[in-house]
C-alpha cells in the first residue's frame, strides 16, 4: 500500500479510535470473554482439526501482531523478525530437552534471552532507517539462521532439535495433552494481544505513532526516539519468541526453518493480507492465511502459484489489507446513517 | 431514482465468504463418511529444489498401489493414498502429518520427508500413535537412537552408516590396491554430507590406516559454482576424492571438474553417482567413477528388479530413484504384513511388521528384512561399482557383505551409546 493510503486509512481509523479513550477494563473483559468462547470450543465440536488451526493461529498471530507493532505503528519494516520466532522455538526446546526444568521457568528463560539479544541486535539496527534497518534486520536473521545451521552439537544443525520436547506436568497442566496445549496457547494468545493492544493504546503507541509519521518532529518535542524504538523492537521480539514456543510446543521440536527469512516474509504476507492501520489486522492476515495456506496445499501442489496470485493481488490490486476495508465499511456505515439520523 | 452499487461488501459476497468458510471446515467431515478403504496418508516434498523427491516416491508408491489394490487390498479394503506437500518445512510436515491422520482420516502413515520433516512427523507419530514408516530419511539415529523408538515408527530407506561401512570397505580395498594414502573430501556442508563423510572416512581409516585425509571442502547445498572447490582440490595433488554430493548438485560438480580434467587425475568415489537422476544428467559421465549403488536396474542382476525398474520407466516415462524403491519398499511390507495379519489395523500391522522378511526385487539375496529391534530395514542390496558412459552406466557392482554391515553397525551403535 503507498504511504499516502497508509496515512489516510489510520486517518479514518484513529478518527474512530480517538473517540474512544483506552479502556483496560473493557479491554481485559472483552479478552476474557474472547478466552472463554475458544476454551469451549473443544466441548462443540471433537475436530481436532481445528483445535490445531487454533493452536498455529496462536503462534503466527502473535508473531504477525508483534510485527505490526513494528510495521504498522511505528515504521520500521523488519525483514527478520523471523529470528525471535526461531529463538523462541529453539531458547525453549533446549532448556526443556537440556536441563529439565518445570515449563514455566523455561518459558521465563527463554524470554528472558530473548530479551538480552533483541536488546543487542535492536540497538544496532533501530539507528537505521528504511530500507537500510530492513537489510540489517535480516543480516541478523541469517546470522542466527546459519549459527542454529552450524552448531550442530547444540542445535542438531539441519536436523533441528530431535527427539521431541519433554513437558512434564505443571500446576495441573499437562502439555503433552493436546486439549491443555490448545488451552494454554489461547490463553497465551489473548494475554499477548491484550498487553500488545495496551502497549499500542497507550501514551507510548500514539509516541510510535508520531514517530512513524515525523521522527524529526517527534525528537523536537522532547521524545528519545531511539530508545522508543528499541523499547518497541524488544518488546515485539518477546511477542513473536512466544508464538516460536507455540510453534515449537505443537511440533515437538525447533527446526531452522524456523529462523529463516521465509518466516519472516510470511510474517509480511500475513500483515499485507490483514493489513496494517488496525490492530486486529495481523490476526484477520493470518486466520486468512493460514487457511488459504491450507486449503490450497490440500488441492494442488502449484500453491506456490497461487499464494503468489493471491499477494499480488492485494498488493498492486487491492493495495490495503482485509481488515482495512472492514474498518472502512464499518465508518461510511455509520457515517451514512448518522447523516440520515441528523 | 438511480441504484447505484453500494462500496464495501455486499450481503451477497458476505454470503458467499462465509459458505466458502463452512466448506472449508465441513471438508473433513464429508471426507470421514466414505468407509471400507483404508486411507494412507503420505506428506512429501512436491514442491521446490527437491521435488523429485516427492514426485519419485509418490511414483514408486502409487505403482505398488495398484498392484495391491488389484490384488485385494489390505486384507480386503482398498487402499487410497493422500499425499500432500509439505515444500520441505518441518512444522509444515508436522502440521500436514496430524491433518492427515486427525481430518482426513488416513490410518496409517507413509512418511516420505527428507531429513529434519521425517523427524517432525516421528514426533506427529509418537503423539497420535498412528503406524508410521519412515521412506526417505537416511539419517541413522533416526531408529538406531532409543530415545527417538516408538514402537510404532518404522523405517524402509537405506541408512548412512550401513553406505559408509560398505564404501569404506570398497574404497579400502582399492586403496590398498593401488596405494591410494593421501586422500581429499568434497561433501555438501549440512548434516548429511557432514556425517556420512565423516563415517566414511572412520571406516576407510580402519580398514586402511595408512590412509591420510590432506584436503576438505565443503561446498554449500545447491551451490551453483564449483570452480573454487575444483581448484582447490587440484592443488593439494591427491590420489583420490570422496564425495556425497547428489542430484543437481554432484551433476553440475562433475560438469564442471570435467572442464579441468580432474577425474583423469585422481580415482573419484561418489557414493550418491549411481542414481539415474544423476547418471542421465551428466554431460559427459567420465569412465571410472566409483559410486554405490542408489537405484539401479542392473543391480541387483535379477529379472525381478529388471522388470520393476522397466515397469516403471513405462509408467512414467523415467527411471526410478532411490527414493522409489524405498517407498514402494514401503508397501510392499504392508501388504505382506496386512496377510501376515489379516487384518489392516495399525497396531495389528506394526505387530506383524516387526521382523518381517519379505521376497524383495531390491534385496541383496532376493529378500528385505525389516529388522524387530530397531524397527528399520535390512538386507537391501548395497554395493559399489564404476561408471562407464552408457547404459548399464555401473555394468558390474561389487556386493557389500551384510555379516560384516550388522557386525560394525553393532559395534557403532555401542560407540555411540545407542546400545
Amino acid at each position: 500500500m503507498t504511504e499516502l493510503q497508509a496515512e489516510q486509512a489510520s486517518k479514518v481509523l484513529d478518527n474512530s479510535i480517538t473517540k474512544s479513550k483506552p479502556r483496560p477494563n473493557r479491554d481485559a473483559l472483552i479478552a476474557l470473554a474472547v478466552f472463554v468462547v475458544l476454551a469451549v470450543l473443544p466441548m462443540l465440536t471433537s475436530s481436532k482439526f481445528l483445535l490445531d488451526f487454533v493452536i498455529r493461529c496462536a503462534a503466527y498471530g502473535l508473531f504477525a501482531t508483534s510485527l505490526n507493532l513494528l510495521v504498522g505503528y511505528t515504521g520500521l519494516t523488519s525483514f527478520g523478525h523471523g529470528m525471535f520466532f526461531g529463538l523462541g522455538a529453539y531458547g525453549f526446546g533446549l532448556m526443556m530437552q537440556k536441563t529439565g526444568v518445570a515449563v514455566p521457568v523455561a518459558f521465563v528463560a527463554t524470554l528472558a534471552i530473548t530479551f538480552v539479544v533483541a536488546l543487542v541486535i535492536g540497538a544496532i539496527c533501530v539507528r537505521l532507517k528504511e530500507i537500510y534497518f530492513a537489510f540489517v534486520t535480516l543480516a541478523f536473521q541469517m546470522l542466527i539462521h546459519s549459527t542454529i545451521l552450524s552448531w550442530v552439537s547444540l542445535t542438531g544443525g539441519d536436523q533441528g532439535l530431535r527427539g521431541g520436547i519433554p513437558r512434564p506436568p505443571f500446576l495441573g497442566i499437562d502439555l503433552s495433552n493436546h486439549l491443555h496445549l490448545y488451552i494454554v496457547s489461547c490463553a497465551l494468545l489473548v494475554i499477548g494481544l491484550f498487553l500488545m493492544h495496551q502497549i499500542a493504546q497507550s501514551p507510548f503507541g500514539y509516541t510510535l505513532r508520531m514517530i512513524r509519521d515525523n521522527a524529526t518532529r517527534a525528537s523536537f518535542i522532547g521524545i528519545d526516539v531511539w530508545r522508543a524504538k528499541l523499547t518497541i523492537f524488544v518488546l515485539a521480539a518477546l511477542f513473536a519468541s512466544t508464538g516460536g514456543i507455540i510453534m515449537a510446543l505443537f511440533v515437538s521440536g525447533a527446526y531452522p526453518e524456523f529462523a529463516y527469512w521465509t518466516i519472516s516474509g510470511e510474517g509480511i504476507f500475513i500483515n499485507m493480507l490483514g493489513g496494517v492501520t488496525t490492530f486486529l489486522g495481523p490476526m484477520v492476515g493470518t486466520a486468512l492465511f493460514l487457511i488459504l495456506n491450507d486449503t490450497v496445499t490440500r488441492v494442488t501442489e502449484y500453491h506456490g502459484i497461487v499464494l503468489g496470485i493471491v499477494i499480488l493481488f492485494f498488493a498492486i490490486g487491492l493495495r490495503k489489507g482485509l481488515m482495512d476495508f472492514v474498518i472502512e465499511w464499518y465508518v461510511q456505515r455509520r457515517e451514512r446513517s448518522g447523516g440520515r439520523a441528523s | 431514482m438511480t441504484r447505484t452499487r453500494k462500496p464495501g461488501i455486499s450481503r451477497r459476497s458476505t454470503l458467499a465468504l462465509m459458505g466458502a468458510g463452512a466448506v472449508t471446515f465441513a471438508t473433513p467431515w464429508v471426507a470421514r463418511a466414505q468407509a471400507k478403504t483404508i486411507k494412507v496418508g503420505m506428506p512429501t516434498i512436491l514442491s521446490g529444489r527437491v521435488a523429485q523427491l516427492g514426485t519419485s516416491s509418490r511414483n514408486g508408491v502409487m505403482l505398488e498401489v495398484e498392484k495391491v489394490n488389484a490384488a485385494g487390498g489390505l486384507a480386503g479394503r482398498q487402499i487410497e493414498m493422500v499425499i500432500r506437500d509439505s515444500k520441505g518445512q518441518p512444522q509444515e510436515a508436522a502440521r500436514v502429518a496430524r491433518e492427515l491422520v486427525n481430518t482426513d482420516g488416513c490410518e496409517l502413515l507413509i512418511d516420505a520427508e527428507a531429513s529434519s520433516g521425517a523427524f517432525a512427523v516421528h514426533e506427529v507419530a509418537r503423539d497420535l500413535g498412528v503406524l508410521c514408516i519412515h521412506t526417505n530419511s537416511e539419517t541413522s539415529s533416526l531408529t538406531a537412537d532409543p530415545k527417538q523408538h516408538i514402537p510404532n515408527g518404522f523405517r524402509t530407506a537405506r541408512q548412512g552408516v550401513h553406505d559408509s561401512i560398505v564404501g569404506g570397505s570398497y574404497a579400502a580395498a582399492i586403496a590398498k590396491a593401488k596405494g591410494l594414502k593421501r586422500w581429499a573430501t568434497c561433501s555438501p556442508d549440512y548434516a548429511y554430507g557432514r556425517d556420512t563423510t565423516g563415517e566414511y572416512v572412520t571406516y576407510l581409516k580402519r580398514f586402511a590406516p595408512d590412509v591420510e585425509i590432506i584436503s576438505e571442502s565443503w561446498p554449500k547445498l545447491f551451490q551453483p559454482d564449483y570452480t573454487e572447490v575444483v581448484t582447490k582440490i587440484l592443488q593439494a595433488k591427491p590420489q583420490a576424492l570422496y564425495s556425497c554430493l547428489w542430484g543437481g548438485d554432484l551433476t553440475s560438480y562433475i560438469d564442471q571438474a570435467n572442464i579441468y580434467a580432474l577425474f583423469a587425475q585422481m580415482e573419484v568415489f561418489a557414493v550418491n553417482m549411481a542414481d539415474y537422476t544423476a547418471l542421465t544428467v551428466v554431460k559427459n559421465l567420465p569412465k571410472g567413477i566409483h559410486s554405490g549403488n542408489r537405484y539401479i536396474k542392473t543391480y541387483p542382476a535379477t529379472a525381478e528388479n529388471a522388470a520393476w525398474g522397466d515397469a516403471y520407466k513405462a509408467k512414467y516415462n523415467e527411471y526410478p530413484t532411490n527414493w522409489s524403491w524405498e517407498n514402494a519398499t514401503a508397501i510392499m511390507l504392508l501388504a505382506e504384513a496386512s496377510k501376515k495379519a489379516n487384518s489392516a489395523d495399525g497396531k495389528k500391522l506394526a505387530e506383524a511388521l516387526r521382523g518381517l522378511k519379505i521376497k524383495s526385487p531390491f534385496g541383496a539375496d532376493g529378500t528385505v528384512t525389516m529388522r524387530a529391534e530397531d524397527q528399520t530395514l535390512i538386507g537391501y542390496a548395497i554395493g559399489w561399482g564404476t561408471t562407464i558412459p552408457q547404459e548399464p552406466y555401473v555394468p558390474e557392482v561389487k556386493a557389500g557383505d551384510w555379516k560384516t554391515i550388522l557386525e560394525l553397525e553393532a559395534e557403532w551403535k555401542k560407540s555411540k551409546g545407542y546400545t
